[in-house]
């Protein structure tokens, strides 16, 4: 990770409310779904517990449909789930209360219908669909306070205060792995910015090219989006956020991106790296124990 | 009704099906934003229900409303709202709906949904009824679908898809032949950065809606329900997606919305590439003066009788 240039992020953080939310790993899906190229192909989808594929791993590389990998939590009572899904933040601890893995630690990395949480891979291929898991969900009402017109969604204090640094003149300095113009915005968009993510148009041209070789948890910007509060076409903004799933099949979906911050586009400077993923912000747990 | 030209289809192949379902009740739905950009409350009527007063034909700028979509809007009653039943998927724009006695009440007009199918409510099915009749319905009223259009298919153009089109409202759409594509009339065309909520999802489901701010450049100033868009570089063939070089040429079904992503519905009925299809901006765009004249006139084209006759 290179020195950071500019000084921190000053945030509000001692001033969130941080929740044990308890939550359920999510059956498995196969999703079956005609491609552009009418073709029908039935594919591993969201999910269940998809084992060795990590952060970092190449989210075009693998033959499923919107693959979450590690495990995905979400609750069967609708409002909990909602509050689950709103209130998990990237970063946020999660920990396995029950089944063969009980006591792992890991991290949440990104939504899509559930929050999607990652661990350590040898603990993941022991977890099962139907375990609980703890969230210490942390986040929510998050800012920076040297950027007031900075949103952000989803993102923990902790990935917040290493993912980028504040320039002199007040402008964020993020590394990002790609910068997409805001024609690669596809499903998603009219959503709600703190809930599910948005998928890119990952497996047509122009886009194809600029979103080859984006792994798990690349954090990715899109040019001229207005993710404040549900996902929009703005010119003048931008929105950063996480690559949460895998490729896909049908049209008009692609690599999943979860918003995490969102602001006018002069006040973010985006410096491409291959460092700008996750593994790379946030302490994983199962490394530095 | 005079045809606007002669094209050869596939009509006599296609399968005629009575879908039943219901009249949907207004919902809320928890899950979306319940505010808008400037903090105002959006908890608007437009999803479900029987509104009243509101016709294809109309400017859909006219009511303080959001999504709102012209006369009754139906769905499945299958019990999940978030699910698109057969009602959805086969009911296509022109096809004839009545009550569960019998009485013709009005016509398919367009869908709204799509934003998550299976996984988010709505899935609606317009339809435009004369206020006379739409005063005596209610929520959760059983209602039928004479549903025909799945399949069709045009000879000479094979490569433009016809989607969510009964072969009524085909003849009633006023297609030229020009410089060797099959030109519709529209009465605005937008670019595919302006295509919002409805992406990734199937053409057959909802609608495609027009959000952004270039909404406001006055291109979409006087739209009514039932006017024909053009979306540039949006196919909508197997899914709505963004492709360059392939027009989409739809329905407004639906009115504005408050949700950033969202705006005015746009059901789709044709989606080939630009070689093949082109939409021109002009005054003829529109069906939403036929839609209305045959709710009124309690028939609906193409119904096909017991014995396989065709009107």
């Amino acid at each position: 990770m290179r020195a950071p240039v500019g000084t921190k992020p000053q945030t509000n953080r001692d001033r969130l409310v941080r929740t044990r939310l308890k939550a359920q790993i999510q059956p498995a899906a196969a999703n079956r779904v005609v491609g552009p190229d009418g073709v029908l192909r039935t594919l591993p989808g969201q999910g269940g517990v998809v084992t060795g594929i990590g952060l970092g791993s190449r989210a075009g590389e693998w033959r499923g449909d919107h693959v979450e990998p590690g495990i995905s939590l979400g609750h069967p009572e609708p409002a909990v789930n909602h509050a689950i899904r709103q209130f998990s933040c990237v970063g946020n601890l999660v920990t396995l209360l029950d089944g063969p893995a009980a006591g792992a630690k890991g991290i949440v990395y990104g939504k899509h219908g559930a929050v999607l949480a990652m661990f350590e891979p040898g603990e993941v291929s022991r977890m099962a669909p139907g375990e609980w898991a703890a969230i210490e969900a942390e986040g929510v009402g998050l800012r920076c306070g040297q950027m007031p017109d900075l949103s952000l969604h989803s993102c923990s204090p902790e990935l917040f205060e290493r993912l980028g640094t504040i320039t002199s003149d007040n402008r964020l300095r993020v590394g990002v792995a790609a910068i997409l113009p805001s024609i690669a915005a596809a499903a998603g968009i009219g959503m709600p910015a703190a809930m599910f993510n948005m998928d890119l148009h990952s497996s047509s041209a122009p886009v194809a090219e600029l979103t080859e070789g984006l792994g798990f948890g690349d954090i990715v910007a899109v040019l001229d989006q207005d993710h404040r509060h549900a996902r929009r076409y703005r010119r003048g903004w931008s929105m950063v956020g996480v690559i949460s799933h895998g490729r896909t099949t049908g049209g008009g979906h692609g690599f999943g991106l979860m918003t995490l911050l969102t602001a006018p586009s002069d006040q973010f400077m985006f410096e491409k790296t291959d460092t700008a993923n996750l593994s790379n912000f946030i302490e994983l747990p199962w490394v530095s124990a | 009704m005079t045809k606007a030209m002669d094209l050869r289809d596939n009509r006599h192949e296609l399968v005629a099906v009575n879908v039943a379902g219901q009249v949907a009740p207004a919902r809320i739905h928890a899950e979306v934003l319940l505010v808008d950009e400037g903090g105002r409350s959006m908890l608007l009527p437009g999803t479900g229900g029987v509104n009243l007063g509101v016709h294809t034909g109309d400017p859909v700028a006219n009511w303080i409303a959001d999504h709102l979509m012209p006369g009754a809007s139906i769905e499945d009653a299958n019990g999940e709202p978030a699910v698109a039943g057969p009602l959805h998927l086969l009911s296509c724009v022109g096809n004839g709906v009545r009550d569960g006695k019998g009485r013709r009440i009005g016509v398919v007009s367009g869908k709204r949904g799509g934003l998550a199918p299976g996984g988010w409510a709505p899935q609606l099915v317009g339809v435009e009824i004369p206020d006379t009749v739409a005063q005596t319905l209610c929520p959760h009223d059983r209602i039928v679908v004479e549903t025909v259009g799945r399949g069709l298919r045009l000879a000479e153009w094979p490569d433009v898809e016809l989607i969510n089109l009964s072969p009524g409202m085909l003849d009633a759409l006023p297609m030229q032949v020009r410089n060797g594509t099959l030109s519709c009339p529209v009465r605005a065309v937008v670019p595919a950065t302006m295509a919002g909520a409805g992406l990734g999802q199937d053409s057959w489901i909802g609608d495609l809606e027009i959000a952004g701010d270039e909404c406001s450049d006055g291109r979409l100033d006087g739209l009514c329900f039932g006017d024909l868009v053009a979306f540039e570089a949006i196919d909508g063939r197997v899914s709505r997606f963004y492709r360059p070089g392939v027009l989409s040429i739809g329905v407004v079904s639906h009115g504005p919305s408050h949700v950033p992503g969202h705006g005015i519905g746009v059901t789709i009925l044709l989606s080939a590439p630009v070689e093949f299809l082109s939409g021109t901006v002009s005054q003829e765009g529109s069906v939403g003066a036929i839609l209305r004249q045959w709710a009124e006139d309690g028939t609906a084209p193409h119904t096909r009788h017991a014995g396989g006759e065709d009107d």
